[in-house]
């Protein structure tokens, strides 16, 4: 059963700047006198802090905050990137994060290449990448450029092959940063109506946006961030409104 | 330089299942190792068979000038150079490849828990494609100079398994370091490069005096690269050549491990 626990979580980032992130000066500074954890030159940004969070099936996260805020961070958290420099986060499930939907595209392989690639990274099997790979064309509606490199796609033939493989996949819980548009009218029809089915299906959702409207109609909970905490938890009308 | 390195059985766990898990991805990093090399040689009309014929062209030209210029027999110098640059060339890839390992990957480690072992065995994958469009020059040059391996040959598929878990340690353990430290990539061209005149690729190890014969026992790649070169070219290397091989192999796997293990999770953090 899918389920997410962060418990305490802080991500803190150490800033090396170009000289102290040389070898040389790391030496040093190790013959200069024992090991200093927190050395004054590393610059340290505290992207989340305490962060305590559980999601249990049918949670619709809303996630709000303003830019900054940390709400990119705690969606890496999530996808189990980022380990959580202190505290403790467990992810139970498959998970899906479509921060980025372009993720490992390559411009010099083709359509279809692509896709195996990340279904690949998916973990799917040659197998499955094949079976779906007919349904993925369908969607894509790129007819025979899907067998030509991409580098000759325009950015919404890219943009149209890397939702439609991203979305190809069954997870148990889905992250997103902002809901995708992509293509034209007609086309964002279609696209909307396949998220909205991934969103149905996966167990777990949490849906970054800035749009009031989009998360009211997609969530039941919502948290809001500010400066890498979570300063407000509850319903989404009280918290997003 | 580090937090001290203290490992807690929670990053044990960790980077037990992270190899686990990288080694039961293969599809994933067979596929990458393929696409690298693919991808470098798309849009070519002989593709990656230039990776043969560059080393074709490398063996014959050096061959002819060197054995000319040491006065060495080409019939019995020429097999060796090509066997050696070869084996070099794969073990300089690993060594060059590894200070990118993580940072080539970059947007996946920041986007989704991919196991690091991945990136590692992907390394491994590209170089061993490489390795096998070279390896093909091989019989021909053998073939053109009249030298006959027999079964002995095949002591070089432990030669390369031995070879294969050494730069497996190492690409785990410069990838870390490398990562955290941007500096480590262009020491290790260097260091790479230096290691070529140290090793015996282009000479042979005879032609040292016995005293200093000795010392290359302590350079790790003039051991794994005896330990295939020989095989290769019909002689049995010596017991003390596979101690060499299994007694650095351990230390390197040894520091590897404690450096994965503390700190394969500061990995995204350092990208």
């Amino acid at each position: 059963m899918a389920s997410i626990t962060l418990q305490d979580v802080s991500v803190e980032f150490p800033i090396y700047n170009a000289q102290s992130r040389s070898l040389r000066r790391g030496l040093m500074r190790k013959v200069g006198g024992g090991l200093d954890t927190h050395d004054p030159a590393v610059l340290r940004v505290q992207a989340l802090r305490n962060v305590n969070l559980a999601l249990r099936p049918g949670d619709r996260l809303a996630l709000v905050g303003h830019n900054g805020a940390g709400k990119s961070t705690l969606l890496r958290v999530l996808s189990g990137a980022y380990e959580p420099s202190s505290g403790d986060a467990r992810i139970e499930g498959k998970v899906a994060s479509l921060l980025d939907i372009t993720l490992g595209m390559d411009d010099e392989l083709t359509g279809r290449e692509n896709i195996a690639l990340r279904g690949a990274f998916a973990g799917l099997t040659r197998r499955e990448v094949a079976e779906r790979m007919d349904e993925i064309a369908d969607f894509c509606e790129l007819g025979e450029f899907l067998d030509l490199p991409m580098r000759t796609y325009s950015s919404g033939m890219s943009l149209r092959v890397a939702f439609g493989v991203s979305t190809a996949l069954s997870p148990d819980i889905l992250l997103l940063d902002e809901l995708i548009a992509v293509g034209d009218a007609g086309f964002a029809a279609k696209a909307r109506a396949r998220i909205e089915r991934l969103m149905d299906q996966a167990s777990i959702l949490v849906l970054a946006s800035h749009s009031v409207e989009i998360l009211e109609t997609y969530c039941n909970r919502a948290v809001r961030m500010e400066g890498g905490r979570i300063v407000a938890e509850g319903g989404v009308r009280e918290v997003v409104g | 330089m580090f937090d001290a390195l203290s490992i807690s059985p929670r990053d044990v766990r960790l980077a037990r299942q992270d190899l686990a898990g990288g080694v039961t991805a293969w599809p994933i990093w067979t596929h990458l190792g393929l696409l690298d090399i693919r991808q470098r040689y798309r849009r070519s009309r002989l593709g990656q068979f230039w990776i043969t014929l560059s080393m074709a062209l490398f063996v014959g030209g050096i061959g002819v000038v060197n054995a000319s210029l040491f006065r060495a027999a080409a019939a019995d110098y020429i097999p060796y150079l090509a066997a050696s640059y070869i084996v070099w060339t794969l073990m300089s890839g690993l060594a060059n490849d590894a200070a990118q390992v993580y940072v080539q990957a970059a947007p996946f480690l920041r986007q989704a828990a991919i196991p690091r072992t991945v990136f590692v065995l992907r390394v491994l994958a590209r170089n061993a494609v490489a390795f096998a469009h070279n390896v093909v020059i091989l019989p021909v040059v053998f073939a053109l100079f009249g030298v006959w391996p027999g079964a002995t040959a095949l002591l070089a598929l432990p030669g390369l398994a031995l070879l294969a878990a050494a730069a497996f340690c190492a690409v785990h353990a410069v990838g870390v370091l490398a990562t955290r430290f941007r500096d480590l990539p262009q020491i290790m061209q260097n260091a790479v490069q230096m290691a070529f005149f140290l090793t015996p690729v282009m000479w042979r190890p005879e032609q040292l005096g016995s005293n200093v014969a000795s010392a290359l026992s302590f350079n790790p790649f003039a051991v794994y690269l005896s330990l295939v070169v020989e095989p290769l070219l019909g002689r049995a290397p010596p017991a003390s050549s596979w101690a060499a091989g299994v007694a650095m192999l351990l230390p390197l796997a040894g520091v590897a491990w404690l450096l994965f293990a503390r700190f394969r999770a500061r990995i995204p953090y350092w990208l």
